[in-house]
């Protein structure tokens, strides 16, 4: 079966064994062996149904797919990768994230709450379920903070990557927040996490 | 020959023994007796063009696609060299081997090192998809002899070993240099542009032949 | 996932999460950069340095009206976490000390520093006693003069005098030779430095692509004034050279 493994910090192998495994687009940077690369479309799980969602909520993400025996070397933008580790339960990632998703892993599109209008990230989220590992990007290593009910968590959107967990998540913008953002910009709502679970950040704003 | 040091990922400190020559604009710091000076095009085109950074020299290196000019380091000293925060690998060539390395690339080098401007791929319709693809012309720099080189790349480098029996494919944006003897040609991959569905340059990659090690940057973005 | 899971009672107290992000414990006030923050727990609130109700802590600290706006004061009890574009942050400690900083690159500081605008512009003056956070694009390099820095490179210095200009040999004498107004100007760092003596620290990193700071501009603009118009007109020209060549690239 195909596997994941890191070579540094930044570049992620793919070593395959006959199998497929899907990747974000133009991310390949090197490869060995006999590999066929070939368009998996936006990454929706249930074909054409989930396509058609993705293009309504604006939601984008575009894998290719690589299939054959040899190694594929992925990497993007200089960012750290992180592997995952799913066992049944679900990673609801920012889409921009994602570098590589392994074979038995289903990826869809969920509704995330209301966004601010500023927001060029949509309104949707895109969900990574079932038993296997992927590939996150992160700019700079990755923080993974707790949430409980004795502690909730305000997070900066722009430096969120990913959640699991039973997770409740608000769009909060107040006084506070507003008087945060600075002259070049920034989102006009901080991201509020209450219930049990994990968010992963990034040390920088995207 | 000057020793070749890594401060951190990103800066490499120069103990001058013999002169030094660095991309204009990398000097960080530096502490002693020492004097900048232009240095010729890659390749002895313009080889003693001194004075203000030679407009003839500059046209020839505008004609040969280099626009990278050099500056010589000469006395006795510490400098420090990194650029824009790019990091940075240091390598050592040895006799026999050559080093391909995009001019853009090139942060510095011992002055005693031979340095040729080459063209990548070979001949034809090839070259332009290569001017096409990596957007630097039609060129490259090539260091022989013996001495310390220092490239920049975006995120760092991961080394691949390139040997008879195992070739490499190289996304030319993410494509950074090749030690050894090695030959770099452009070939274009049918089912690429498929995956690529855009037709983005992506279509192209780089096939490394040869016996050596390439060096490929976890980035598709050029410095 | 990788990384260890921390919360509140395992994130550290005024230190680094790692090298790319510092957690604040939130007990008493902090200066910080607006977009600095990218996470806390517990109750902490952040106001404007106009809105805050410490108008009278912020006016005898924080002596810098051009950057006023760039910043904010965060209370409260909870444990901030700071991030900035992925660069590497440092911690300093000041005991009764000063330090200058390039004020892109000050990210947050206790209210036990006050903050000067330095004579160079661009760059902020902190005395006195506390703590205060630096990202840098990589790790810090310490230096001790005498040594020569490119401008751009520049992080910061402490104790030693302020820099003077120092041009390199080889380009005065070519720049004597040719009498001034052919030359192209100075434009790397191996033709101009700033010149660091005597005794004390420099603080210096990798270039960086410089984040536009709407206040080192304002500096600038300000001392654009007692020129007259050949002296504006003059401006014009070169702004308009520099403009078409930036533009060009």
């Amino acid at each position: 079966m195909a596997q994941f493994r890191m070579n540094g910090a930044r570049v992620l192998e793919a070593h395959l064994a006959g199998d497929a495994v899907r990747a974000l687009t133009g991310s390949m940077v090197a490869y060995e062996g006999n590999v066929q690369f070939k368009n998996a479309g936006m990454g929706g799980g249930g074909g054409f149904k989930a396509a058609l969602k993705r293009k309504m909520t604006g939601e984008s993400l575009e894998l290719m797919e690589m299939a054959g025996h040899g190694v594929v070397y992925l990497a993007s933008e200089g960012m750290e990768v992180e592997l995952v580790q799913l066992t049944g339960d679900t990673l609801s990632v920012e889409s921009s994230a994602l570098l590589a998703i392994g074979p038995n892993l289903r990826t869809d599109v969920a509704f995330a709450g209301l966004r601010g209008a500023a927001s060029g990230q949509g309104l949707f989220t895109t969900t990574v379920s079932g038993h296997g590992e992927l590939a996150v990007l992160s700019d700079g290593p990755m923080i993974a903070l707790e949430v409980s009910p004795a502690y909730p968590l305000v997070v900066d959107p722009d430096a969120f990557i990913a959640h699991r967990g039973q997770l409740n998540q608000t769009f909060v913008t107040d006084v506070s927040w507003k008087s945060l953002i600075g002259e070049g910009g920034g989102e006009a709502y901080s991201l509020r996490f209450d219930g049990s679970g994990v968010v992963y950040i990034q040390p920088a704003e995207r | 020959m000057s020793r070749f040091e890594k401060v951190n990922s990103k800066v490499v400190k120069v103990q001058l023994g013999a002169p030094v020559v660095a991309r204009r604009g990398s000097m960080l710091a530096y502490s002693g007796q020492i004097g900048f000076t232009p240095h010729g095009v890659p390749g002895g085109m313009g080889g003693g063009m001194g004075g203000f950074g030679g407009l003839a020299g500059g046209l020839m290196q505008r004609a040969a696609g280099e626009h990278v000019s050099m500056m010589e380091a000469h006395g006795q000293g510490e400098v420090h060299y990194g650029f824009r925060g790019a990091h940075i690998t240091l390598l050592d060539v040895a006799p026999g081997q050559q080093l391909q390395v995009e001019a853009e690339r090139l942060l510095a080098h011992d002055s005693s090192l031979q340095t040729s401007t080459v063209f990548l791929g070979s001949g034809g319709i090839r070259q332009a998809i290569s001017g096409a693809v990596t957007g630097q012309g039609l060129f490259t720099t090539q260091l022989s002899g013996s001495g310390s080189v220092a490239i920049l790349s975006h995120g760092g480098t991961i080394a691949l070993p390139v040997t008879p029996q195992s070739q490499v494919a190289v996304d030319p944006q993410a494509y950074v240099a090749a030690l050894g003897q090695l030959s770099v040609e452009v070939a274009a991959k049918v089912g690429w542009r498929d995956a690529v569905g855009k037709g983005s340059g992506e279509a192209i990659q780089l096939k490394v032949t040869g016996q050596g090690t390439v060096y490929v940057q976890a980035s598709e973005r050029k410095l | 996932m990788a990384p260890t899971i921390l919360n509140p009672s395992t994130l550290p107290s005024d230190d680094n999460v790692n090298p790319y992000a510092f957690c604040i414990e939130l007990r008493q006030p902090w200066f910080l950069r607006k977009g600095a923050m990218i996470a806390y727990y517990g109750q902490a609130s952040f106001e404007g340095l106009a809105q805050t109700s410490l108008s009278a802590m912020v006016a005898a600290r924080f002596s810098s009206p051009l950057y006023a706006q760039q910043w904010v004061v965060a209370q409260g009890v909870g444990k901030v976490v700071i991030g900035d574009r992925g660069y590497d942050i440092n911690s300093y400690d000041l005991d009764a000390g000063n330090l200058t900083i390039r004020a892109a690159n000050l990210l947050g500081f206790e209210t036990g520093l006050e903050l000067k605008q330095s004579i160079v512009p661009g760059f902020l003056t902190l005395v006195g006693t506390g703590k205060f956070l630096a990202s840098s694009n990589g790790p810090v390099i310490f230096a001790e003069p005498p040594m020569r820095v490119d401008p751009e490179a520049l992080l910061g210095w402490a104790d030693c005098p302020s820099p003077s200009h120092h041009y390199d040999t080889g380009w005065m004498q070519g720049f004597l030779g040719s009498m001034a107004h052919a030359v192209l100007g100075v434009q790397s760092g191996e033709e101009r430095q700033f010149d660091f003596t005597g005794a004390g620290t420099i603080l210096f990193q990798s270039t960086e692509v410089p984040r536009p700071d709407p206040a080192y501009l304002a500096q600038l603009e300000s001392q654009v004034t007692g020129l007259g118009v050949p002296g504006l007109q003059r401006l014009q020209t070169v702004i308009g050279q520099r403009l078409a060549a930036e533009q060009q690239h």
